[in-house]
Protein backbone atom coordinates (compact mmCIF):
# COMPACT_ATOMS: atom_id res chain seq x y z
CA UNK A 1 0.00 0.00 0.00
CA UNK A 2 1.26 3.73 -0.68
CA UNK A 3 2.22 5.67 2.23
CA UNK A 4 -0.99 7.37 3.63
CA UNK A 5 -1.82 8.90 7.19
CA UNK A 6 -5.01 10.68 8.94
CA UNK A 7 -5.28 12.24 12.26
CA UNK A 8 -6.99 14.52 14.22
CA UNK A 9 -5.45 17.91 15.44
CA UNK A 10 -6.12 17.57 19.30
CA UNK A 11 -4.97 20.74 20.28
CA UNK A 12 -6.98 22.94 18.11
CA UNK A 13 -10.58 21.18 19.56
CA UNK A 14 -11.72 22.91 22.55
CA UNK A 15 -9.26 26.04 22.52
CA UNK A 16 -10.46 29.19 21.02
CA UNK A 17 -12.15 28.10 18.01
CA UNK A 18 -14.45 26.25 20.37
CA UNK A 19 -15.34 22.25 20.32
CA UNK A 20 -17.82 21.98 16.99
CA UNK A 21 -14.70 22.86 15.30
CA UNK A 22 -12.23 19.80 14.34
CA UNK A 23 -9.09 19.79 11.97
CA UNK A 24 -7.97 16.61 9.97
CA UNK A 25 -4.99 16.34 8.75
CA UNK A 26 -4.47 13.83 5.24
CA UNK A 27 -1.28 12.90 4.00
CA UNK A 28 0.67 10.85 1.97
CA UNK A 29 -1.14 9.25 -1.32
CA UNK A 30 -5.20 9.59 -1.12
CA UNK A 31 -5.84 6.95 -3.46
CA UNK A 32 -8.65 4.12 -3.55
CA UNK A 33 -7.13 2.30 -0.28
CA UNK A 34 -6.94 5.35 1.65
CA UNK A 35 -10.25 7.76 0.48
CA UNK A 36 -12.61 4.50 2.36
CA UNK A 37 -11.16 6.09 5.86
CA UNK A 38 -10.93 9.76 4.71
CA UNK A 39 -15.07 8.91 4.54
CA UNK A 40 -15.05 7.23 8.01
CA UNK A 41 -13.21 9.65 9.81
CA UNK A 42 -14.80 12.48 9.03
CA UNK A 43 -18.03 10.74 9.18
CA UNK A 44 -17.29 9.93 12.94
CA UNK A 45 -16.63 13.73 13.43
CA UNK A 46 -20.07 14.65 11.73
CA UNK A 47 -21.51 11.98 13.89
CA UNK A 48 -19.65 13.17 16.96
CA UNK A 49 -21.49 16.82 16.47
CA UNK A 50 -18.66 18.53 14.77
CA UNK A 51 -20.14 20.92 12.10
CA UNK A 52 -17.15 22.87 10.85
CA UNK A 53 -14.21 20.83 9.70
CA UNK A 54 -10.67 21.59 8.15
CA UNK A 55 -9.05 19.03 6.23
CA UNK A 56 -5.70 19.76 5.90
CA UNK A 57 -3.90 18.32 2.66
CA UNK A 58 -0.72 20.11 2.89
CA UNK A 59 1.36 16.56 3.15
CA UNK A 60 -0.74 14.75 0.75
CA UNK A 61 1.25 14.18 -2.82
CA UNK A 62 -1.53 12.36 -4.82
CA UNK A 63 -5.03 12.70 -4.45
CA UNK A 64 -7.68 10.30 -6.88
CA UNK A 65 -11.07 10.67 -7.94
CA UNK A 66 -12.51 8.48 -5.04
CA UNK A 67 -11.06 10.59 -2.51
CA UNK A 68 -12.31 13.88 -3.98
CA UNK A 69 -15.62 11.99 -3.80
CA UNK A 70 -15.11 11.60 -0.37
CA UNK A 71 -14.30 15.38 0.66
CA UNK A 72 -17.70 16.44 -1.71
CA UNK A 73 -20.17 14.12 -0.51
CA UNK A 74 -18.42 14.87 3.31
CA UNK A 75 -19.05 18.62 2.20
CA UNK A 76 -22.53 18.03 1.22
CA UNK A 77 -23.51 16.51 4.12
CA UNK A 78 -22.46 19.00 6.47
CA UNK A 79 -24.04 21.66 4.29
CA UNK A 80 -27.25 20.32 5.26
CA UNK A 81 -26.53 20.65 8.89
CA UNK A 82 -27.18 23.84 10.66
CA UNK A 83 -24.01 25.63 10.39
CA UNK A 84 -21.82 22.96 8.84
CA UNK A 85 -19.25 23.58 6.74
CA UNK A 86 -15.82 21.91 5.47
CA UNK A 87 -12.88 23.52 4.01
CA UNK A 88 -9.95 22.20 2.58
CA UNK A 89 -6.43 23.59 3.16
CA UNK A 90 -4.06 22.65 0.53
CA UNK A 91 -0.76 25.56 0.45
CA UNK A 92 -0.37 26.91 -3.75
CA UNK A 93 3.47 25.32 -3.20
CA UNK A 94 1.48 21.69 -3.37
CA UNK A 95 1.21 22.36 -7.04
CA UNK A 96 0.23 18.83 -7.90
CA UNK A 97 -3.03 18.64 -5.63
CA UNK A 98 -3.97 21.77 -6.93
CA UNK A 99 -3.99 21.10 -10.39
CA UNK A 100 -6.45 18.15 -9.66
CA UNK A 101 -8.12 20.04 -8.01
CA UNK A 102 -8.32 22.00 -10.82
CA UNK A 103 -9.06 19.11 -13.39
CA UNK A 104 -11.62 17.70 -11.20
CA UNK A 105 -13.44 21.31 -11.06
CA UNK A 106 -14.17 20.95 -7.34
CA UNK A 107 -14.29 24.62 -6.74
CA UNK A 108 -17.92 25.10 -6.97
CA UNK A 109 -18.58 21.83 -4.03
CA UNK A 110 -15.24 22.60 -2.17
CA UNK A 111 -13.61 25.88 -0.69
CA UNK A 112 -9.70 25.41 -0.74
CA UNK A 113 -7.71 27.61 1.59
CA UNK A 114 -4.28 27.82 1.02
CA UNK A 115 -3.29 28.00 4.80
CA UNK A 116 -4.84 26.29 7.79
CA UNK A 117 -4.87 30.33 9.25
CA UNK A 118 -6.61 31.34 6.51
CA UNK A 119 -9.25 28.54 6.35
CA UNK A 120 -9.77 29.39 10.54
CA UNK A 121 -10.84 32.81 9.64
CA UNK A 122 -13.15 31.70 7.03
CA UNK A 123 -15.11 29.91 10.11
CA UNK A 124 -14.58 32.40 12.43
CA UNK A 125 -16.54 35.16 10.04
CA UNK A 126 -18.95 32.48 8.68
CA UNK A 127 -19.44 31.27 12.43
CA UNK B 1 23.25 0.64 -35.95
CA UNK B 2 20.17 1.30 -33.62
CA UNK B 3 17.26 2.64 -35.32
CA UNK B 4 15.66 5.67 -33.16
CA UNK B 5 12.66 2.51 -32.74
CA UNK B 6 14.93 0.13 -31.51
CA UNK B 7 16.91 3.13 -29.09
CA UNK B 8 13.06 3.84 -27.30
CA UNK B 9 12.53 -0.08 -27.00
CA UNK B 10 15.74 -0.11 -25.51
CA UNK B 11 14.75 2.87 -23.23
CA UNK B 12 11.05 2.01 -22.35
CA UNK B 13 12.33 -2.39 -21.98
CA UNK B 14 9.43 -2.37 -19.64
CA UNK B 15 7.36 -5.38 -19.19
CA UNK B 16 4.10 -6.42 -18.18
CA UNK B 17 2.22 -6.20 -15.17
CA UNK B 18 -0.30 -8.33 -13.29
CA UNK B 19 -1.12 -6.52 -10.18
CA UNK B 20 -3.68 -8.19 -7.63
CA UNK B 21 -7.07 -6.53 -7.88
CA UNK B 22 -6.60 -4.67 -4.57
CA UNK B 23 -6.84 -1.41 -3.55
CA UNK B 24 -3.98 -1.24 -1.58
CA UNK B 25 -1.60 -2.56 -4.25
CA UNK B 26 -2.57 0.94 -6.70
CA UNK B 27 0.55 2.65 -5.60
CA UNK B 28 2.45 -0.55 -7.76
CA UNK B 29 0.34 0.78 -10.70
CA UNK B 30 1.09 4.48 -10.14
CA UNK B 31 4.91 3.97 -9.75
CA UNK B 32 4.46 1.11 -13.01
CA UNK B 33 2.81 4.31 -15.19
CA UNK B 34 5.22 6.45 -13.77
CA UNK B 35 8.36 4.75 -14.34
CA UNK B 36 6.88 3.81 -18.30
CA UNK B 37 6.84 7.63 -18.56
CA UNK B 38 9.93 8.72 -16.97
CA UNK B 39 11.88 6.32 -19.34
CA UNK B 40 9.51 7.23 -22.70
CA UNK B 41 10.69 11.34 -21.44
CA UNK B 42 7.74 13.05 -20.31
CA UNK B 43 8.32 16.18 -18.15
CA UNK B 44 7.90 15.32 -14.55
CA UNK B 45 4.08 17.37 -14.64
CA UNK B 46 3.40 15.00 -17.80
CA UNK B 47 4.90 12.19 -15.86
CA UNK B 48 2.16 12.59 -12.40
CA UNK B 49 -0.69 13.36 -14.69
CA UNK B 50 0.12 9.86 -16.88
CA UNK B 51 0.35 8.30 -13.45
CA UNK B 52 -2.56 10.03 -12.24
CA UNK B 53 -4.56 8.90 -15.31
CA UNK B 54 -3.53 5.31 -15.12
CA UNK B 55 -4.45 5.32 -11.35
CA UNK B 56 -7.76 5.78 -12.44
CA UNK B 57 -8.50 3.21 -15.13
CA UNK B 58 -6.98 0.89 -12.28
CA UNK B 59 -9.12 2.04 -9.94
CA UNK B 60 -12.26 1.88 -12.30
CA UNK B 61 -11.16 -2.20 -12.89
CA UNK B 62 -10.42 -2.87 -9.22
CA UNK B 63 -14.02 -1.37 -8.41
CA UNK B 64 -16.37 -2.17 -11.62
CA UNK B 65 -14.24 -5.14 -13.24
CA UNK B 66 -13.00 -8.37 -12.80
CA UNK B 67 -9.85 -10.45 -12.44
CA UNK B 68 -8.29 -12.86 -14.02
CA UNK B 69 -8.55 -16.28 -13.06
CA UNK B 70 -5.34 -15.54 -10.45
CA UNK B 71 -6.97 -12.18 -9.06
CA UNK B 72 -5.12 -9.50 -11.28
CA UNK B 73 -5.81 -7.11 -13.68
CA UNK B 74 -3.04 -6.80 -16.89
CA UNK B 75 -0.96 -3.49 -17.13
CA UNK B 76 1.40 -3.07 -20.31
CA UNK B 77 3.01 -0.61 -21.91
CA UNK B 78 3.63 0.54 -26.04
CA UNK B 79 5.33 3.01 -28.02
CA UNK B 80 3.84 3.97 -31.36
CA UNK B 81 5.36 6.96 -33.20
CA UNK B 82 5.47 9.63 -30.88
CA UNK B 83 2.83 8.47 -28.11
CA UNK B 84 3.31 6.55 -24.74
CA UNK B 85 -0.08 4.05 -24.44
CA UNK B 86 -0.71 2.31 -21.14
CA UNK B 87 -3.01 -0.08 -21.46
CA UNK B 88 -5.11 -1.21 -18.47
CA UNK B 89 -7.42 -4.87 -19.15
CA UNK B 90 -9.65 -7.38 -16.86
CA UNK B 91 -11.91 -9.26 -17.73
CA UNK B 92 -15.64 -8.11 -16.81
CA UNK B 93 -18.06 -7.35 -18.70
CA UNK B 94 -18.58 -3.25 -19.36
CA UNK B 95 -21.67 -1.82 -17.83
CA UNK B 96 -21.89 1.67 -18.80
CA UNK B 97 -20.12 4.65 -16.79
CA UNK B 98 -22.09 7.46 -14.88
CA UNK B 99 -22.77 10.46 -17.45
CA UNK B 100 -19.67 12.18 -17.67
CA UNK B 101 -19.87 15.71 -16.65
CA UNK B 102 -21.98 14.18 -13.50
CA UNK B 103 -19.27 15.96 -11.28
CA UNK B 104 -21.16 14.94 -7.95
CA UNK B 105 -21.23 11.42 -8.88
CA UNK B 106 -18.53 9.00 -7.42
CA UNK B 107 -18.55 7.64 -10.68
CA UNK B 108 -18.60 9.00 -13.80
CA UNK B 109 -15.53 11.64 -12.29
CA UNK B 110 -12.81 9.02 -12.48
CA UNK B 111 -12.99 8.66 -16.31
CA UNK B 112 -13.76 12.08 -17.06
CA UNK B 113 -10.44 12.64 -15.37
CA UNK B 114 -8.65 10.52 -17.22
CA UNK B 115 -9.85 12.43 -20.51
CA UNK B 116 -9.12 15.60 -19.11
CA UNK B 117 -4.99 14.42 -18.67
CA UNK B 118 -4.40 12.29 -21.59
CA UNK B 119 -4.21 12.88 -25.26
CA UNK B 120 -6.34 10.09 -26.05
CA UNK B 121 -8.46 7.57 -24.34
CA UNK B 122 -9.83 4.42 -26.16
CA UNK B 123 -12.27 2.17 -24.20
CA UNK B 124 -12.16 -1.25 -26.17
CA UNK B 125 -14.99 -3.48 -25.22
CA UNK B 126 -14.89 -7.29 -25.99
CA UNK B 127 -16.77 -10.64 -24.90
CA UNK B 128 -14.90 -11.26 -21.70
CA UNK B 129 -12.71 -8.33 -21.12
CA UNK B 130 -12.28 -4.61 -21.20
CA UNK B 131 -9.41 -2.53 -21.77
CA UNK B 132 -8.67 0.93 -21.28
CA UNK B 133 -6.09 2.39 -23.43
CA UNK B 134 -4.29 5.82 -22.09
CA UNK B 135 -2.17 7.38 -24.46
CA UNK B 136 0.04 10.57 -23.88
CA UNK B 137 2.43 12.43 -26.88
CA UNK B 138 5.54 13.90 -26.29
CA UNK B 139 5.76 17.72 -26.14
Amino acid sequence: MGFFYIGDEAAVEGASHGADIAVIVAGGELDFAASPQIRERLGERIEAGVRRLIVDLSGATFIDSTAIGALVAMAAQVDELDGGSLLVVCPDENRRLLRIFEIAGIESLIAVHSSRAEAMRELAVAG
Amino acid sequence: MNTAVERTDAELAIGDLRLPAQPAKLNLAREYAHHAAVAFGLDADRCYEFAFAVNEAVTNAIRHGRPDAHGDIHLSVSVEDDRLTLSVCDYGKFSGYAPIGAIDADRGRGFMLMTRVMDAVQLCIGAGSTTVRLSKARL
